[in-house]
């Protein structure tokens, strides 16, 4: 997995590509938690190149989305497919973390 | 052994038979999510933590398009279909951190059934390409 850290009108964007599983999730919580502590409440994480997440990968999403929520924010989760978003769809995670078509959309947030 | 890094070579034995199936990419990554939630339970909670103890993964291909996978433990008894479902009405705020893969497995694996005999765990599905 690896994860890019870009700034877009302000507002920053993890590009998290490859496979998100028990090896290495910790390793995307990690950098969530560095940008929470930077301040960041609103985090993008884009996931068009992300080919494959687990339970493992799935409880850093619920930990560090409750932990934006804290803060007031949330996270905008963008350009999902193929498995990872049959994984977010069985577990109904897409309810509560709303997933955004474009990383447009996700900018734009709401 | 039931130990995590044993994940990635036992991924690697599944994926052989993936493709001696022809499952496509998809079924593919399915299958390697099976396995690393099945495998993932096992080495942390089926063996105690400093006694890691074996698992065996046999796999086989009863016809193109279809694989058919068993895993063998002799941890605790463990039977993943009597294990409650999550409550995905929850929010987010009141969501368990955990407690998504075995709705995961559930869901993936075809004709998934367990058995207890003489100290050892058996679980078996199936997956095929039509899935």
């Amino acid at each position: 997995m690896t994860i890019e850290r870009t700034q877009v009108d302000g507002k920053v964007v993890l590009h998290v590509a490859g496979r998100m599983d028990a090896d290495n999730a910790i390793l995307f919580e990690q950098q969530c938690e560095s940008c929470i502590a930077e301040g960041v409440s609103n985090l993008i994480i884009n996931l068009a190149d992300l080919k494959y997440v687990s339970s493992m990968g799935l409880r850093s999403f619920v930990m560090i989305g409750q932990k934006l929520r804290e803060k007031g924010g949330d996270f905008r989760i963008c350009c999902v497919t193929g498995l990872v978003r049959q994984v977010f769809e069985i577990t109904r995670l897409n309810r509560v973390l709303p997933l955004h078509d474009s990383l447009e959309s996700a900018l734009v947030g709401g | 052994m039931a130990k995590p890094e044993s994940l990635g070579p036992v991924t690697e034995f599944v994926r052989s038979g993936a493709r001696e199936a022809d499952l496509p990419e998809l079924q593919m990554r399915q299958l390697e999510l099976l396995i690393e939630e099945i495998f993932v339970n096992i080495s942390r909670y089926s063996y105690p933590e400093n006694a890691p103890g074996s698992v065996t993964v046999r796999y086989a291909v009863p016809r193109s398009g279809e694989l058919s996978i068993e895993v063998e433990d002799q941890g605790i008894e463990f039977d993943p279909l009597a294990a409650p479902a999550p409550d995905l009405a929850l929010d987010l705020e009141q969501r368990p951190i955990g407690g998504l893969g075995i709705l995961l497995l559930k869901t993936f694996a075809g004709s998934l059934s367990y058995r207890r005999e003489e100290g050892w765990n058996r679980l078996k599905f199936g997956i095929s390409a039509n899935s």
